[in-house]
């Protein structure tokens, strides 16, 4: 089952949650929207529920279209953030609810929700109440009663975010198997970078009601189009100059006080460049290869602030009177190892130097 | 089309409270500007109210006993909650319960069973007299504290105990971890934390004395209050003067609203009481100073209920006029039967139909407020506070003057004392009902929506299921209170339509004092066996649910 946005716009009043978004979910595939708060991710799954009516725009599932139908005709599984296990019921009845709706027989729910329950590692709790299990176990019966009804499209909205740090990560690739092996199409809302990238099959980053850039985890991070998108996934730092010069696709900057190279390929000379580089794109003085140092332009910085994480290093640099990057560095032997106050010299490939 | 039937519930509730409240209490406004013969607009009551003492001081009577009662509450309610909270005192949750029976049970039982023991003739009065000791006169102001301040100590009690339970444990260690002793702590940190719950518990206290009725009406005498005074004025038998009824009774009005908009926009907007995340300390009691702070607590709770104990005993009681004898007899229970049965029926008749339409109109309401968020609902909202600021007898005074002619007649049917009970205990429904709703996840709906079951179904198998037991508890208190109501049925009721509390309170009057301590009686076991079944099956909306 593939759904289909189709110039979707939700307002609330005079704010436009959702503006003009078009997407599409292949069949079977894990989609996330991912965006700061407010930016409409959630308004937008919400549509696809059908617990909110888009002024504008079509819904489709499998090219039916879907947006008129009311909600619990609509054939969806959902998980909420805050779970929304009923309390008055046990896990067993929980997990049975969409079944006894959809009229199966007692024999016939007793094995689906055995099954369900095994798949989300709670066989043997059916007769505790809601009230007995930790935070992890409740979005296991979220999750088990949603995918019990074997819904085509499964909306999962902030599945993760009430649960602590470890338990989120855990959770997230248990999801990710759950959804593998049911090959089932997956919408997912999340504001967590991280999460989404190690989730999806597609991302669409979202902020302010459109989609800023729709695609595969590694097209988001490596090519992001625009300077949200660069800043939101990751760290990155940001540079502001006027090109100098330029040759055979290689520009060089002037940023402040001192010149930076990189692959330009639209501005002409004179004019205002903006780029951004990883932190992970700079290579740290005892890493530069000679080949590198003759190619490359290399930059001397002093260390304002070190952070030692054991298997990466988190260098701030001052590379002249108020520019400073961010720069990390793994795996740093103890004698490569530079205090605040000393020099390192810096090193990019300009190959990496994101235009925006 | 859900949003449609949303509408026109809306609109019903509107429309019932427009027709059965507002528009009796305007009559009563613009009646209070009009001369009794031809109405047409006059000051004359009003300068009446100023001129005659009587009048005016029925005003300050009301105003001074309120306040004396609200604070006698917090001198005796504050020690006791923080005690109760802070302390390891014996039976907590026991304490509670026989806490909140003064509050549940008719008050000027409470004033009868004193004046049998206090008052003039009275029984310890007597005892005392035979060793040569004078008491000096309940009757009057203290007579009306020493009721108000012992029925109605709970609304600070309670509000103390909680306010004190929710000070998150580390605001009070950050106090002493900045060098504040404890004492110095507690003047300054957690006490003007919870001071603003404190006040709330005084208001109701300061309001529900001066809206009571039956106590001044039986103790007071010769220093009456505005309600009484406006009663005596609507019926005197010498010669009515609904005018001037009409215009103490927006005096009343204009107290109680003062009262309550101190309470919702100022003191609400100071609540700082949070959920605690960590539970304060409760204080470890050296066991002898944990047996004389639960013996204070104790006695004081039994004194509370000695009037009921009073008037239980006493009904058991040969009596010749106003004059028992030990001796056990089945008498004055024999008596009251066998002249009608009526009263009992009555009353529980009346107590079940308004507690059923009250639900029924108060729980959707619940949801309005609570779901619909609309420029309506805010409205709804105030209207239905509206009740809390009508004393009862005004209301009855208002609605048998409003349904007395045109074209629906309803004075002297006993469709009036139903819409009087639907109309003041309807908000209370309400207001339980959202309290509910509002810790109910709305994605609980939700996650049923989109398992498959209809919006219809979902409210039925899931935030009706959920509401269910805090629904019921709300109502079994408010069918309690029903029973035990006397100042507008007093005013409302026709002599087929007589009610226990009626019945009760012309015993008192009539001194056929048998006949009254056998009606309490009845109240009594009708008032707590339904409680005690509702703390027992649904003992988590305790307190919390009495209060507003």
């Amino acid at each position: 089952m593939s759904i289909q946005i189709d110039h979707v716009t939700k307002k609330f009043g005079n704010l436009e949650a959702v503006k003009d978004v078009t997407l599409e979910v292949k069949t079977g595939e894990f989609f996330t929207l991912l965006g700061p708060s407010g930016c409409g991710k959630t308004t937008l799954l919400r549509s696809i529920a059908g617990f909110n009516q888009p002024e504008k725009g079509e819904i489709y599932f499998n090219k039916k279209r879907v947006d008129k139908i009311a909600t619990h005709k609509r054939g969806i599984g959902m998980v909420f953030q805050n779970y929304a296990v009923f309390p008055h019921l046990n896990v067993f009845n929980n997990v049975a609810y969409g079944l006894k709706a959809r009229n199966f027989s007692a024999d016939e729910i007793q094995p689906k929700v055995s099954r369900a329950l095994q798949m989300v590692r709670l066989a043997g709790m059916e007769d505790r109440f809601p009230n007995q299990l930790s935070g992890g176990q409740l979005q296991r019966v979220a999750i088990a009663r949603a995918l019990v009804i074997e819904p085509q499209v499964l909306l999962m909205d902030e599945p993760l975010s009430n649960l602590d740090a470890k338990l989120r990560v855990e959770m997230r690739s248990e999801i990710r198997e759950l959804q593998q092996s049911m090959k089932i199409t997956t919408l997912y809302v999340t504001h967590d970078q991280e999460e989404a990238l190690s989730i999806s099959d597609r991302i669409a980053v979202m902020n302010h009601g459109v989609v800023e850039q729709m695609g595969e985890p590694w097209e988001i991070y490596n090519t992001p189009v625009n300077r949200f998108v660069a800043g939101f996934i990751g760290t990155t730092n940001f540079f502001e100059g006027t090109l100098i010069s330029e040759q055979g696709g290689q520009g060089i900057v002037q940023v402040s006080e001192i010149k930076m190279k990189v692959s330009a390929h639209s501005p002409c000379v004179g004019e205002k460049v903006s780029f951004a580089i990883r932190p992970e794109a700079f290579k740290v003085a005892q890493e530069i290869t000679e080949a590198e140092r003759s190619c490359f332009l290399s930059l001397p910085g002093r260390v304002n602030k070190v952070e030692y994480l054991g298997f990466m290093t988190k260098y701030d640099l001052e590379l002249c009177r108020g520019l400073s990057v961010k720069v990390v560095s793994y795996d740093v032997l103890p004698q490569h190892l530079r205090k605040t106050g000393e020099t390192i010299e810096l090193c990019y490939d300009p190959q990496r130097v994101l235009i925006c | 089309m859900k949003s449609r039937f949303w509408s026109l519930t809306t609109i019903l509730i509107f429309l019932i409270f427009f027709f059965f409240m507002i528009l009796p209490v305007l009559n009563l406004f613009t009646g209070s500007f009009q001369t009794q013969e031809k109405g047409a607009f006059t000051l004359q009551n009003y300068l009446s109210f100023f001129h005659y003492p009587s009048y005016w001081r029925s005003l300050w009577n009301s105003i001074l006993i309120g306040l004396i009662s609200a604070a006698g509450a917090m001198i005796v309610g504050v020690p006791m909650g923080y005690m109760v909270s802070r302390w390891n005192v014996m039976g907590k949750s026991l304490i509670v319960t026989l806490s909140t029976l003064p509050l549940m049970l008719p008050t000027f039982i409470a004033a009868f069973a004193w004046v049998i023991l206090l008052g003039r003739g009275g029984i310890i009065t007597k005892f005392l007299q035979t060793w040569g000791i004078h008491i000096g006169s309940i009757y009057g102001y203290p007579g009306m504290i020493l009721v108000f301040v012992s029925q109605l100590y709970s609304y600070v009690f309670l509000m103390t105990l909680s306010g004190f339970s929710a000070v998150d444990e580390s605001i009070e260690e950050a106090g002493c971890s900045l060098g504040s002793s404890q004492l110095r702590t507690f003047w300054t940190v957690s006490l003007p934390l919870v001071l603003p719950t404190i006040l709330s518990g005084a208001i109701l206290t300061f309001m529900s004395a001066i809206e009571n009725f039956g106590v001044p009406m039986i103790i007071a005498q010769q220093t009456p209050n505005l309600v009484v005074k406006a009663y005596i004025e609507f019926t005197s038998e010498v010669g009515t003067h609904p005018g001037m009824a009409y215009t103490l009774s927006i005096f009343l009005i204009l107290i109680t609203m003062a009262s309550l908009v101190a309470q919702r926009y100022y003191l609400s907007k100071r609540n700082f009481i949070q959920a605690a995340r960590g539970k304060p300390k409760v204080k470890q009691l050296t066991p002898g100073k944990r047996l004389l702070a639960s013996g204070i607590i104790y006695a004081f709770l039994i004194f509370t209920l000695i009037p009921f104990f009073v008037a239980l005993v006493l009904s058991f009681m040969e009596m010749r006029g106003p004059v028992f004898y030990p001796r056990f007899s089945l008498q004055s229970y024999v008596y009251a039967f066998s002249r009608s049965a009526r009263p009992i029926f009555n009353s529980y008749f009346l107590a079940t139909i308004s507690t059923l339409v009250a639900v029924l109109i108060g729980v959707p309401t619940g949801y309005i407020l609570t779901r619909r968020k609309s420029a309506y609902s805010n409205a709804l909202d105030i209207v239905i506070m509206l009740p809390f600021v009508i004393a009862g007898t005004i209301l009855g005074i208002a609605l048998i003057t409003f349904f007395n002619q045109g074209w629906i007649v309803l004075t002297g049917t006993w469709v009036i004392l139903v819409l009087s009970y639907v109309i003041r205990k309807m908000p209370f429904i309400a207001r339980s009902s959202a309290s509910i709703l509002y810790q109910l996840d709305p994605s609980l709906d939700e996650a049923s929506i989109s398992l498959g079951v209809s919006p219809m179904k979902t409210f039925y198998k899931v935030t009706f299921r959920l509401m269910m037991g805090g629904v019921v508890s709300g109502a079994i208190l408010s069918w309690v209170t029903i029973i035990s109501e006397l100042s507008s049925t007093l005013v409302l009721r026709s002599p087929s339509w007589s009610t226990m509390t009626v019945e009760m309170y012309q015993g008192v009057v009539s001194d056929d004092l048998g006949k009254a301590a056998a009606f309490s009686s009845i109240m009594i076991i009708s008032t707590v066996i339904p409680l005690l079944l509702a703390t027992k099956y649904f003992s988590k909306d305790k307190g919390g649910g009495i209060l507003l």
